[in-house]
């Protein structure tokens, strides 16, 4: 292994939200940053749902507002519950602007150019092969066979975290904690979307499904308007998703587009992408790992940081920030005189006291709550049995009370909902 | 737009590789002749993993670059690697 | 020491272009570029010729500034030098105005040996590299496999269908590299750092090279394209014999002549 020419002060892998913030930060207050990326352009390797939270992003990079690529504010959100060829849904409308629809490719090639003009160096089309560990201590990247030497390595490499792994610092990512998510991005023209989903200009919708969308497995499907396409897709449970699949799961994603009530928006349409990419499902509060160690810190989904409540994701801004906190870390680190475990260990106390840990503890029990399978068939259909009933009949209406029993007949025991309902308080 | 389901080879047809000449998963095939549960055929997205015969086929030219095949897979046959020199999967849209 | 050019070509990646189902036309939206994969393949055999011998590879391309990113990939592999020769008045260029400002440019380089890929995915002419030798007065080989010095002189091999061919050649010379004979190198990251920390891509407009403009982009360009039609997507019969090789063989011999794709005496 040769060591090459140059020295960095930090070396981040991954310029993915959680890396480009990190190096962002750390290159803003003068440390020697090296950001390095495998795909041939910052975000070529990256997936999300569909949306963004911006306030995070602010936090983060300074003139969010004047550049970031924002294809659409979402004002509108609609929640559904399907079951056969019916839904129930729910839709909250407002004009206020705090997340907002993009491209994630677009997002990070943004971030990273940040970086660039902050004065880190961005390298891409680089895959780090290891993390190099001398004396238990992590000092640098190895890259074929040369190495680059630095005080300290973020790694923000994604969920998949070939290098920890390799470097012996966590355990193969179990099924039961990472979700699979795959999308189709349709292209429609910008009007047919305002159309369609009764938007303005630069307005966007936020919709997710429940029920009969992922084919029976443990998960949900979405829909995000972006500026002139939408991303459709669903996310399933991969443990579950193992033992339940029963046919292809581009399949599953195809009848989602094909389904009777939701075939009309896509109808002219065609697809633009098809993509796939793993989500981090942890059980908390427990962390996955430590976060930390001699010469090194790990943030975004390699730290599995991403809150999913079901009903909204919570991914690229928790990445971006875990980042963000990584580099305050080493800023931190640095004055105490270096980058042992020690000092590095402030980056558990500042996500500790950040908004991530404090929401990640809050909804600790979601992902259990989404493991129960009543969610996907029996509550969208007892809840489509109900207004079936409250519009659909002809002369005799029932009263709502006598329309639930009849629904939840044969369906549900009242334990069970009960049981469910006190659950789903308690965790969400 | 179509109105029946598209083979996933179509669908994969929109999206954009610099393949490279050699792959970054190898797939061990003794362990898949062993395979009862064979996950893979199912779950990777690209179905870079069919059945022939009785043989499970792998090829790496449309991989997602997921990940999930390796967390699937029952019997550990699959080595999966990041492609390097900025080839593979080239996401525009996601 | 061998002084080594490479011409490359930054293309849209073909490979991946799809057809709008709705107009029956190339969908270019968001297809990202790469250099051509052929001449990847020059830069790799001049790499293997610095590699042996010392010497210095200058790659140059002709081509809007976007180009850079795919310079800095050949870069990355271990090219020394690289220019991006890029103006408005070469734009529309066909390979004769092409292969003139390339001509041009390589005329006001030290050069030994000129490499040029075999032809480009994006439209397959192979015409470039013959069109720089001739403006340049120079002797070239294509469909080069090997290449290697012996006695002052470039000894490379050319491969055709049924023959090995073996040419000594008077430097300087060009040639071009037969399509799928050389697997390109990765990009390292000392080359890559050393891209970004030292800047080693030069521009180089019509301005410094001063040529006449009937002779460059739109204008020096003799080749009218009357019209590009489609073939028509054949579908997959996908079909699947399950049974022994025997069996198989015969099955597939019917299939065949069935198809009228086989005949047999």
């Amino acid at each position: 292994m040769k060591e090459v020419g140059y020295k960095f002060d930090v070396i981040v892998v991954g310029a993915g939200p959680a890396g480009s913030a990190a190096a962002y930060t750390l290159a803003k207050k003068g440390f020697k940053v090296l950001l390095v990326e495998r795909g041939r352009m910052p975000g070529t390797k990256n997936v999300f749902g569909g949306r963004v939270y911006a306030d995070p992003l602010r936090d983060v990079f300074d003139g969010f507002d004047d550049s970031a690529p924002i294809h659409r504010w979402v004002t509108k959100e609609r929640i559904s519950m399907v079951s056969g060829e019916a839904m129930t849904s729910f839709e909250f409308h407002t004009r206020k602007k705090t997340s907002f629809t993009t491209y994630l490719t677009e997002l990070s090639c943004w971030m990273a150019k940040r970086v660039e003009e902050a004065g880190g160096t961005v390298l891409t089309e680089i895959t780090v092969d290891e993390l190099v560990v001398e004396n238990g201590r992590v000092t640098g990247i190895r890259v074929g066979d040369e190495k680059v030497s630095s005080e300290v390595v973020i790694d923000a490499e994604g969920i998949n975290r070939l290098l920890l792994e390799r470097a012996g610092l966590v355990p193969k990512l179990e099924l039961r904690h990472a979700g699979l998510g795959v999308k189709e991005v349709i292209k429609l023209s910008k009007k047919e979307i305002e159309d369609l989903f009764g938007l303005e200009e630069g307005e966007g919708l936020a919709w997710l499904m429940m029920g009969e969308v992922t084919g029976g497995l443990p998960g949900g499907a979405f829909l995000y308007t972006n500026r002139d396409s939408v991303s459709l897709g669903l996310v399933v449970m991969l443990g579950e998703a193992v033992k339940g699949v029963r046919e292809h799961i581009s399949r599953y994603v195809e009848a989602l587009r094909l389904h009777p009530l939701l075939e009309r928006y896509f109808r002219n349409g065609r697809i633009m992408e098809y993509s796939a990419h793993l989500v981090p499902e942890y059980t908390w509060p427990s962390l996955p790992h430590r976060l930390y160690a001699d010469g090194l810190l790990v943030a975004g989904d390699a730290a599995g940081l991403l809150l999913n409540l079901g009903y909204n994701f919570r991914g690229v801004d928790y990445a971006a920030y875990s980042g963000y906190l990584a580099a305050k870390a080493v800023e931190k680190a640095h004055e105490m005189g270096g980058m042992t475990s020690e000092n590095l260990s402030v980056y558990e106390r500042l996500l500790e006291e950040s908004f991530i840990m404090k929401q990640l503890r809050k909804f600790r029990n979601a992902s259990k709550m989404r493991e129960n399978g009543r969610l996907y068939s029996t509550y969208p259909e007892v809840l489509n049995s109900v207004m079936d009933q409250l519009f659909h009949s002809p002369y005799e209406v029932p009263k709502i009370m006598e329309a639930f029993k009849r629904a939840r007949k044969g369906r549900i025991g009242w334990l069970d909902l009960i049981r469910d309902l006190l659950g789903m308080v308690r965790s969400i | 737009m179509m109105r029946k389901p598209m083979r996933v080879d179509d669908i994969l047809n929109n999206d954009v590789w610099d393949v490279d000449y050699e792959p970054h998963i190898r797939v061990d095939a003794t362990k898949c002749r062993e395979c009862d549960e064979k996950p893979c055929l199912l779950l990777c997205p690209a179905q870079c993993y069919t059945l022939v015969g009785n043989e499970v086929l792998f090829s790496y030219e449309g991989c997602l670059e997921c990940g999930t095949c390796r967390l699937i897979c029952p019997h550990d046959a699959v080595h999966w690697d990041y492609p390097v020199s900025g080839r593979g999967i080239h996401f525009r849209f996601s | 020491m061998l002084k080594m050019v490479v011409g490359i070509k930054w293309v849209p990646n073909t490979t991946s272009v799809n057809i709008d189902p709705k107009t029956g036309t190339l969908i270019r939206e968001g297809i990202p570029s790469v250099v051509n994969p052929h001449d990847l393949e020059a830069v790799e055999m001049a790499l293997r010729l610095k590699d042996e011998y010392g010497g210095k590879v200058t790659v140059i391309t002709m081509s809007p500034p976007s180009a850079i990113a795919g310079l800095e990939h050949v870069l990355g592999m271990g090219a020394d030098k690289a220019i991006l020769v890029s103006d408005r008045a070469f734009a529309g260029a066909d390979t004769l105005a092409t292969s003139y400002v390339l001509a041009k440019v390589i005329d006001r380089l030290d050069y030994d040996l000129i490499i040029f890929g075999q032809e480009t995915i994006d439209s397959s002419t192979a015409h470039v590299g013959a069109q720089v030798a001739s403006w340049l007065d120079l002797p070239y080989v294509y469909y080069v496999t090997h290449a290697e010095l012996r006695g002052g002189k470039l000894v490379v091999r050319r491969s055709l269908e049924n023959a090995h061919e073996t040419y000594e050649l008077d430097l300087p010379a060009l040639i071009s590299v037969a399509m799928h004979s050389l697997n390109p190198r990765r990009v390292k990251v000392s080359n890559k750092l050393r891209v970004k920390l030292e800047n080693p891509v030069k521009t180089w407009s019509n301005k410094l090279l001063g040529l006449d403009p009937e002779c460059i982009g739109l204008r020096g360009s003799p080749t009218a394209l009357s019209k590009i039609e489609m073939v028509p997507k054949v579908p997959r019969k996908n079909e699947i014999f399950r049974g022994d090789a025997r069996e198989a063989a015969k099955w597939l011999l019917e299939k065949l002549r069935g198809e009228g794709l086989l005949e047999l005496g």
